[in-house]
């Protein structure tokens, strides 16, 4: 079998269950919300009705407007952008980055095995939001900080997957089969201790878009993030707290766009890994 | 079938092991003085149990394991030094069966994939070396749609071939075949090592076969050494080796292999105890601990490997007392 | 060992009349993605009493699934489990799960082929050894199990018993521990023993302690041993009576001498030849073409027939009955008469 016809089996598999169907549904919506927004969005998320500001729900606005008159509902599909981006960016550079120094950690010797180690355990017991307040204090608040804070703050998680995969294999015999044949270490990295490592890696990353979501709108929340009046689910939640006393739609509407977008993203990340199990079902090439 | 080149012939040996032995982390001797020729050819079989060092020994042939000490020579050159001067041309000359065929290929690459990685690495001209490939897979009974599975997908006894054909792309002049039989059926067996012998004869090869089933041992190989705690014990003629062992402890370990045929059955030595730790391996003679026969001397003195005293050429035994322990049938 | 369907067969038995185990008919299927696999397929079998029945057999031969099927430990994917196992006049198959928890442990004992994986890491050898005499005997005192754990290990062999009832699975080298797998077992008491490949993952001459103390244990031990093997010769020098299997049917069995040396069936005939014991180095290797008959494929026929030299129409109109072609010496072949 190969890739395509792997992915095409596994999705069908994810879909194979009421949790995982939900999921991918859920996911492919807020893609698509991601990518398609400003055609899927009725207003420009940022233009300002202060006449018409805290309305109700109605016919040209879908789901009302905020303090400022602006349209929630082309602010919150707007957000889903931002909340993709981010995850996506971090979570690719932390893959990047991550599985390179596992590599590197599982063939290394000892002595600087130890310092990769250390390096990642630093960085783990940084929680993302106190290393967020420092940058942001030096840097300023922007949506490339956080993408690059939380990409360190998952370099480790996938450090340290990525190396103790490595170290399993680091004997198996094809491996030594292919240095009996000759092969270099970077053929041998790239070629055969990559793409056998990466599964379980993409698993993880697809389980950790929901966490860096959080993350995001977390940080945007406290305004460490996104700068207004850029739209972000965090700084939406922030917004509508504060007039909260006016109106409870602008924090309903930005916390069920949250909360369904983590749930969507989990269950699927869920369904993934189980799909992919051996045990659980048949082996896939 | 499988020849044994006339010991009188001047040419030197294709591999020549003088005095080595390995020591892992300053404790564990895996081997310990190993001398060995191999000459072009030659089907030389290799026998041991656990701790024996053979393991060892195939991976250092194959330039796996560097020796701690003693040298060995391939072709008339030291290992180390073809290995640092070029390592590809090594490799294209020495390569290896693994023991477990399917676990040897990698298994997210297509059997096809995998075996053109030697191509690709060794640089070789590709149109030649995919003719010969072609050949080799015919030659060895694979059929082409083999080249889309995933080593998964595939038989034990494919698997196998298909090792085989991923070594011989390379034109090597050496084979070091670790268990090559090791979980074929006995009713499979058979084609294998016919067509390993085929290929000895069609293109010169030479083997170092390990195997723990010593009837393949006794029907393939033209010289048998037998290996025992990182040292051998014993090395002669296939033949000789298992009509008349001179070890006690290959006697012991062919009466292990009952024969179906009651007339060929020997009697049935018995070992005591469990097979010593490498670390800390027994005095003198190793196989005192467990031999039938030990006498004091050998608890004290570690016999050498010399030469059968009876004259049989190429038999040499590391015991003070050879021939004490009879398979008596 | 006598089939029941010829009365003759069984009355000229010199064994004792009546078989500790007859097994009937016995069908096993699995369920696998691509269809049903017939794993068994109406295997009929009688296991003496007092003696050693050795189980030959190839890769997808069914000689493991037998054994497990006399434990009923079976495959979580079996759909269907047909036919009759009778042990000393009851049904095994017939007694629901707690009855057959029973049997097992007590009248049924097994060693398996991988001692690291058979024994628990987190118990000591003790523990193993006093948790099974607590099932055999209710109510017995720790002191009194200890006692006989230390005599049960004294008595495969194990100097040190003290030492080594203390001791933990890893502590212990593969051929110990396969000693104490063989004492927990006949610290049963068992009237039957399965030894599935006890000796195939151990050193050579490890090998060759474990054979001879079976050898030794036999003589004392009152009950039934089937052992389970591939390798010819073992069982040639240690067993009574020879079950040799293939696809998933027995092909011939009979007392093992009398097998090995005039065998009836062309498959055992063909696996005798290509037993490398000549040292005719100029000969070339026999091999069987062909491949075992894959286990999805439906039973309507020898299962052999395609690999057999001797196949005939005849052998594939059907499948073909256990017939007797001497005392006790019993072959599933239709052409076996002709062709001795």
């Amino acid at each position: 079998m190969n890739t395509l016809a792997a992915v095409g089996a596994t999705l069908r598999k994810v879909c194979g269950t009421f949790t995982g169907a939900t999921g991918l549904l859920i996911v492919a919506l807020v893609l698509a919300c991601a990518v398609f927004a400003p055609w899927i969005a009725t207003h420009n998320p940022n233009a300002l009705d202060v006449m018409n500001r805290f309305s109700p729900p109605s016919g040209a606005h879908w789901l009302g407007t905020d303090h400022l008159g602006r349209d929630l509902f082309s602010r919150m599909v707007h957000g889903s952008s931002v909340a993709m981006v981010t995850a996506m960016s971090a979570i690719a550079l932390a893959l990047c980055l991550g599985t390179a120094l596992g590599i590197l950690a599982g063939y290394l010797p000892p002595r600087s095995e130890r310092f990769v180690l250390i390096v990642f355990d630093v960085i783990s017991s940084f929680p993302s939001v106190v290393l967020a307040l420092a940058v942001v204090a030096v840097f300023g608040p922007s949506l490339a900080i956080v993408i690059v804070i939380v990409a360190v703050t998952l370099i480790p998680h996938f450090g340290r997957v990525a190396r103790s995969q490595v170290l399993t294999l680091r004997s198996a015999p094809f491996l030594e089969a292919e240095r009996i044949l000759g092969a270099s270490w970077p053929r041998m990295v790239w070629h055969h201790v990559l793409p056998n490592i990466l599964g379980p890696l993409v698993i993880l990353a697809s389980m950790d878009i929901p966490v860096v979501i959080s993350i995001e709108a977390g940080l945007s929340f406290l305004g460490l993030g996104v700068r207004p009046p850029q739209a972000s689910w965090g700084t939406l939640i922030q917004d509508g707290y504060q007039y909260l006393s006016q109106t409870w739609v602008p924090v309903a509407v930005a916390s069920s766009a949250l909360a369904v977008a983590t749930l969507g993203f989990t269950l699927f990340g869920e369904a993934l890994r189980d799909a992919v199990d051996p045990r659980i079902g048949r082996e896939h090439a | 079938m499988n020849t044994t080149r006339d010991s009188q012939t001047l040419q030197p040996p294709l591999v020549a092991m003088r005095g080595l032995s390995v020591v892992f982390g300053g404790t564990v001797r895996a081997l310990e003085d190993v001398s060995l020729e191999i000459r072009e050819g030659e089907i030389v079989g290799l026998v041991g149990e656990s701790g024996s060092g053979k393991t060892t020994l195939c991976r250092v042939l194959v330039g796996l394991t560097t020796a701690t000490e003693g040298t060995v020579e391939v072709g008339g050159e030291p290992l180390a030094a073809q290995l640092a001067r070029d390592p590809l041309a090594f490799r294209r000359r020495v390569q290896m069966l693994l023991q477990d065929a399917v676990a040897s290929l990698s298994p997210r690459m297509t059997i096809g994939k995998t075996l053109r990685e030697p191509i690709i690495i060794h640089d070789l001209p590709r149109e030649a070396a995919l003719q010969r490939l072609e050949q080799i897979l015919r030659r060895l009974g694979l059929p082409p749609d083999v080249l889309a599975k995933f080593p998964h997908q595939i038989s034990g006894g494919q698997a196998r071939r298909v090792g085989v054909a991923r070594a011989l792309v390379m034109q090597p002049q050496l084979i070091v075949a670790d268990e090559p039989t090791a979980g074929l059926d006995v009713s499979v067996q058979g084609e294998l090592l016919n067509l390993m012998l085929d290929l000895q004869q069609e293109l010169g090869l030479t083997y170092l076969l390990v195997s723990h089933n010593l009837n393949v041992i006794r029907r393939v190989s033209g010289r048998t050494a037998v290996m025992y705690l990182g040292q051998i014990v014993e090395e002669a003629p296939t033949q000789q080796l298992f009509d008349k062992p001179a070890h006690p402890y290959t006697a012991a370990l062919l009466s292990t292999n009952p024969a179906i045929d009651p007339q060929r059955r020997t009697r049935r030595i018995v070992l005591q105890g469990e097979i010593p730790s490498v670390v800390n391996p027994p005095s003198g003679c190793r196989f005192h601990t467990r031999c039938p026969v030990a006498q004091p001397r050998c608890s004290v003195e570690a016999p050498a490997l010399e030469a059968v005293a009876d004259g049989a050429p190429g038999r040499r035994v590391r015991c003070h007392f050879p021939f004490s322990l009879d398979l008596q049938r | 060992m006598s089939m029941g369907a010829t009365p003759t067969a069984e009355a000229a038995g010199s064994v004792a009349a009546t078989p500790l185990v007859r097994i009937t008919n016995l069908r096993l299927e699995a369920s696998t993605p691509r269809g049903t696999a017939h794993i068994l397929r109406g295997v009929s079998l009688d296991i003496g009493r007092g003696r050693i029945l050795g189980v030959v057999g190839e890769s997808g031969s069914g000689k493991s699934s037998l054994a497990s099927c006399l434990m009923r430990l079976l495959p979580t994917n079996m759909t269907r489990l047909d036919g009759e196992i009778r042990f000393d006049g009851t049904d095994l198959l017939a007694l629901d799960e707690a009855e057959m928890a029973r049997w097992r442990g007590r009248r049924i004992a097994m060693i398996f082929q991988d001692p690291m994986t058979a024994l628990n890491p987190l118990f000591t050898v003790a523990t193993h050894l006093v948790d099974v005499l607590r099932r055999r005997h209710a109510g017995i005192s720790r002191a009194d199990a200890l006692g006989r754990a230390r005599n049960a290990l004294t008595s495969v062999g194990i100097a040190d018993a003290d030492l080594r009832l203390a001791a933990y699975p890893h502590q212990l080298s593969g051929g110990m521990r396969q000693r104490v797998m063989i004492a927990m077992a006949l610290l049963v008491e068992p009237d039957l023993l399965l030894a599935d490949e006890p000796t195939t993952a151990l050193d050579a001459t490890v090998e060759a302690q474990i054979v001879d103390l079976l050898d030794q244990l036999r003589r004392k031990f009152a009950g039934a041993i089937v052992f389970i093997s591939h390798h010819l010769g073992l069982v040639a020098q240690l067993c009574d009576d020879v079950c040799v299997m293939y696809g998933g049917t027995v092909v011939e069995t009979g007392p093992v001498a009398e097998v090995l040396a005039r065998p009836r069936h062309p498959y055992t005939r063909a696996l005798l030849e290509c037993e490398i014991e000549s040292d005719d180095q100029g000969a070339r290797l026999v091999s069987i073409p062909g491949e075992v008959q894959d286990p999805v494929a439906p039973h309507v026929a020898c299962v052999f027939a395609p690999r057999c030299k001797y196949a005939q129409d005849a052998c594939r109109a059907g499948v073909p009955p256990l017939v007797a072609v001497g005392a006790q010496h019993m072959v599933a072949c239709v052409r076996a008469q002709e062709l001795a």
